[in-house]
C-alpha cells in the first residue's frame, strides 16, 4: 500500500510577514511496512531554499531477531531528478538546497519484511534576499536578520528531534538488552537444572532391578 | 506491527509551525494512525477533511471516515463517525503518544481518498492571531515573541534530553549490576547443581550397594 502525505503550501496569517513565514516544520514517523515505499510531499515554494532534516529507524522487534539492516531514502524533485539519496541506514541527517521550487517527494524504502518505524523531520526554510527585499518596501533588513535568527533557531530545535529520535532508538535497544538477559539467565538455570535432573533420572533407571540384569 | 489492515503510523512532533497541514491518501477498507508525542498539560489542536474529489458537488458517502483521538492509555478524547471533515482542541493531561486514526469505509472499485490533517501542539497552537497586532513595529515585536517562545521551548526539550540520558545511564548501569550478579549466580547454579547430582548418585549406590 503506497501512502502519500501531500502539503499544500501555507496559508499566510498577515500580508505584511508573508515573505517571512514561510517555515514548513513537521515530523512525522510512518511504519514502513513489508516491501514497502513510503512517500511524503513537501511543496517549495522558492527555488534556493534549503531543505534540512533527519530521520531514524525506532526499532520495536529487537528482541528476537538481530538489528534491521536499514532503509533507502531518496529525495526526488519535481523534476523527477533524485537530488539526494541514502542507503541501508538506520538514521541520518540531510540537508540541501532546493535546485526548484515545487512538490518534492521524499520517500522510505524498506527492503526487507520486518516493519519498521521511522520518525523523520523535514524542514523547508526560506530567507528572504535583496531581490524579495526590492520587492515589497515593507521588508526591513532587520526582516532578513529575523528570518535568520528563525532558521537557525529551526536548525536547533531540528537538532533536538533528531537527538529526541535517537534517544528512543537507544532505550529501546536497552529495554531489550534488559529483558534478554534476565530471561536468557533464568532459561539458563532452568535448562541445566532440568538437565541435570533428567541425567540422574536417566543414571538410576540403568540400575533399576526391572531392567537391571541385562543392562549393567 | 502487522495487521490485516495496513496500519500506518505516523508520529507528528509539530514545532512551531504556521503551516503544519499534511495530506495523506487511505485506500478504501484501510486505515492509518497518526500519532503525537505530546507532553502533559501541552494544549493541542488538530483539524481534518477529506479532499473533495469532485468540485462543486457534496463529498460522496464513499469518502467519508471514522476518526477516532485517544490517548495513551486508551482514553477517547475525539471520535467523528462518517463524516469528511472536523476539528479538536484539547489539553494533554497525560504525557504520552495520542494516536489520531482514520478508517476508510469498504467501497467496490476500492478509490483512495486524500486527506488533509493539521495537528498542533504546543508553542504552534497557540493562537498567535489573537496576541498580533497591526503596524511594522508591533509585527517584528509579534516575530520576537515567537522566537523567545521557540527559545523556551528549546530550553524544555534540553531538560527532557538531559532527564532521558540519566535514565539511560541509571538502567545501562543496572543492567551491569545484574548481568555481573547473574553471571555469579551461574556460576553457583552450576556448581551446586554438579554437586548435588554427585552426592545424590552416590548416595544412591550406596544404597545399593554397589559402592
Amino acid at each position: 500500500m503506497e501512502g502519500t502525505l501531500r502539503r499544500r503550501s501555507g496559508k499566510m496569517w498577515m500580508v505584511l510577514i508573508c515573505l517571512m513565514l514561510n517555515c514548513f516544520a513537521r515530523i512525522e514517523s510512518l511504519s514502513v511496512s513489508v516491501n514497502d515505499v513510503e512517500c511524503v510531499y513537501e511543496y517549495v515554494l522558492y527555488e534556493g531554499d534549503s531543505i534540512s532534516g533527519n530521520f531514524v529507524v525506532v526499532d520495536h522487534e529487537i528482541f528476537w531477531t538481530s538489528d534491521h539492516p536499514g532503509i533507502d531514502f531518496t529525495v526526488t524533485s519535481p523534476g523527477g531528478n533524485i537530488v539526494h539519496s541514502l542507503k541501508g541506514t538506520s538514521g541520518d541527517k540531510f540537508e540541501f538546497k532546493a535546485p526548484g521550487s515545487g512538490m518534492y517527494k521524499f520517500c522510505f524504502h524498506n527492503s526487507y519484511s520486518t516493519p519498521e518505524t521511522v520518525s523523520f523531520y523535514i524542514h523547508v526554510g526560506h530567507i528572504p534576499n535583496e531581490h524579495d527585499l526590492a520587492k515589497d518596501e515593507h521588508l526591513d533588513p532587520i526582516n532578513v536578520k529575523i528570518a535568520e535568527l528563525r532558521e537557525a533557531l529551526e536548525s536547533v530545535t531540528a537538532e533536538q528531534k533528531y537527538l529526541r529520535a535517537r534517544d528512543a532508538r537507544h532505550r529501546n535497544t536497552n529495554e531489550s538488552t534488559r529483558k534478554r538477559v534476565i530471561f536468557y539467565t533464568v532459561g539458563e538455570y532452568l535448562v541445566l537444572a532440568a538437565v541435570s535432573t533428567l541425567q540422574v533420572i536417566y543414571i538410576r533407571q540403568l540400575f533399576s532391578k526391572s531392567v537391571a540384569y541385562n543392562r549393567v | 506491527m502487522s495487521e490485516s489492515n495496513l496500519i500506518l503510523v505516523l508520529t507528528l512532533v509539530f514545532m512551531f509551525g504556521f503551516v503544519n497541514s499534511m495530506r495523506f491518501e487511505i485506500q478504501s477498507g484501510h486505515t492509518k494512525c497518526i500519532s503525537e508525542d505530546i507532553k502533559a498539560n501541552a494544549m493541542t489542536v488538530g483539524k481534518y477533511s477529506v479532499v473533495n474529489p469532485t468540485e462543486g458537488y457534496p463529498v460522496p458517502d464513499s469518502h467519508k471516515l471514522t476518526v477516532r483521538v485517544s490517548s495513551p492509555y486508551g482514553n477517547n478524547y475525539h471520535t467523528g463517525d462518517h463524516v469528511d471533515s472536523g476539528n479538536f482542541a484539547f489539553t494533554a493531561s497525560e504525557a504520552g503518544d495520542y494516536t489520531a486514526c482514520f478508517w476508510a469505509p469498504e467501497h467496490k472499485p476500492p478509490t483512495t481518498m486524500t486527506v488533509e490533517f493539521e495537528w498542533k501542539t504546543g508553542v504552534a497552537a497557540k493562537d498567535w492571531s489573537k496576541v498580533a497586532k497591526k503596524g511594522q513595529i508591533e509585527v517584528m515585536e509579534f516575530e520576537l515573541k515567537k522566537l523567545y517562545d521557540t527559545v523556551q521551548s528549546i530550553h524544555d526539550e534540553m531538560f527532557y534530553l538531559r532527564e532521558r540520558e540519566e535514565e539511560m545511564q541509571e538502567l545501562n548501569r543496572t543492567t551491569n549490576a545484574k548481568m555481573t550478579t547473574f553471571s555469579f549466580l551461574s556460576i553457583m547454579v552450576c556448581l551446586s547443581v554438579a554437586g548435588l547430582q554427585l552426592w545424590h548418585l552416590k548416595s544412591f549406590f550406596e544404597r545399593k550397594k554397589l559402592l
